[in-house]
């Protein structure tokens, strides 16, 4: 009674195994095609592994270079701020030996006076002493020198405050050198997904290390007034309300 | 009143930036620390330090670690602090007000602003 059922079921099997024999040849050139993209695929994605794990391997070099950089400006900054110095020492010394002198002078034009009423009846005496005067006008040579001096020392003091420039583009740097320090540790870790041989890790020897270094990663070098503005606007405002919520508290 | 400076701040440059603009506003007596820890030793063998002037990006212990550390200690608590930092997002005043920070300068400073600043502190202190 079944037979014919039966039958004709093995034969609706025999053709969906037919229609998925047709599907398959169908499918096959197209797993060709992406199993050939794959084969194409490996190389590049080789040569990128190659590529970042290079790239990886210089980084320390970098961030050293940009330690090296830091050092050396600081060297360079102490250098300049001791030639500041010592220049502001010499004009400070220049400064005292006129003072000494414009002091004598002072004692010496009392002198000149006592000398000219002794030779008030010899006149030609006195026009000859009134000509020597005439060569000796020491205060009025040295006192303008006293305000060039003055001004030397304000543009040398400026010149170190303008040195604040070293502290900010150290902390710019150590920043930087941090940011390399991430970017290493995460292309480490892909090449190491990508393939199975560990790339070169960098060692802490290798890598001058931020973690000991403190920076702001925000540091600039703005001589905008409106930056001190803004702080101490904030702190005005926030003393305020501090001020406020303490009188809030006494009466609550 | 005689002031006593003690000058925090582990950049050589600035120290001697903030040092040379203490002495070109006449004031002399001036000693350095690198860190908040090494200025908290200082302070402990020098009780003439009557100002401290920090950064706040330091090793060790930080600018804010070092005022909250000298607030809290009832031997050093009346010395005032002036913060000299290159921060000057809001939070970060907002965080150096709660420690107690006497006033706050931000980096690059003028000659001026430093001079503003160590006046309104030492007004208060009269």
């Amino acid at each position: 009674m079944n037979g014919p059922t039966n039958i004709s079921q093995i034969f609706n099997k025999l053709n969906d195994l037919k229609a998925v024999f047709v599907y398959g040849e169908r499918l096959i050139p197209i797993l060709q095609s992406l199993m050939d993209f794959i084969k194409d695929t490996v190389p590049l994605l080789e040569n990128i592994n190659h590529s970042i794990a290079d790239s990886t391997s210089k980084l320390p070099k970098v961030a050293n270079q940009i330690s090296s950089v830091s050092i050396a400006t600081e060297l360079a900054t102490t250098e300049i701020l001791d030639l500041v110095d010592n220049v502001n020492n010499e004009i400070s010394n220049v400064e005292k030996t006129l003072h000494t002198l414009v002091e004598k002078n002072e004692q010496k034009d009392l002198l000149q006076e006592k000398l000219s009423a002794m030779l008030k009846d010899n006149h030609e005496a006195k026009e000859l002493f009134n000509q020597y005067l005439s060569f000796d006008d020491l205060s009025k040579t040295v006192n303008p020198l006293f305000k060039t001096f003055e001004k030397i020392k304000d543009d040398a003091y400026n010149i170190t405050i303008s040195l604040q420039v070293q502290d900010i583009t150290s902390q710019q740097l150590a920043a930087v050198t941090h940011l390399m320090e991430s970017v290493q540790k995460r292309l480490s870790t892909l090449v190491q997904d990508l393939e199975d041989s560990a790339p070169k890790t960098i060692e802490p020897d290798d890598l001058c290390s931020t973690e000991a270094v403190t920076f702001d990663p925000l540091a600039r070098y703005s001589k905008d007034p409106y930056k001190q503005e803004q702080v101490d606007s904030i702190i005005k405002s926030e003393l305020k309300s501090t001020t406020q919520a303490e009188i809030d508290k006494l009466f609550s | 009143m005689s002031l006593k400076f003690l000058v925090v701040d582990d950049s050589v440059t600035m120290r001697r930036i903030v040092v040379n603009s203490l002495k070109n506003l006449g004031y002399e007596d001036i000693i350095e620390a690198t860190d908040g820890k090494d200025a908290l030793i200082r302070l402990s063998a020098d009780e003439k330090i009557n100002f401290v002037i920090t950064d706040w990006n330091m090793p060790v212990l930080s600018g804010l670690e070092l005022t909250r550390a000298i607030k809290s200690d009832e031997r050093l608590s009346q010395i005032p602090v002036l913060m000299v930092t290159t921060r000057g997002v809001k939070e970060d005043i907002i965080d150096a007000l709660k420690a107690k920070v006497n006033n706050y300068v931000v980096k690059p400073f003028t000659p001026q602003i430093l001079r503003e600043k160590i006046d309104q502190i030492i007004a208060t202190l009269n």
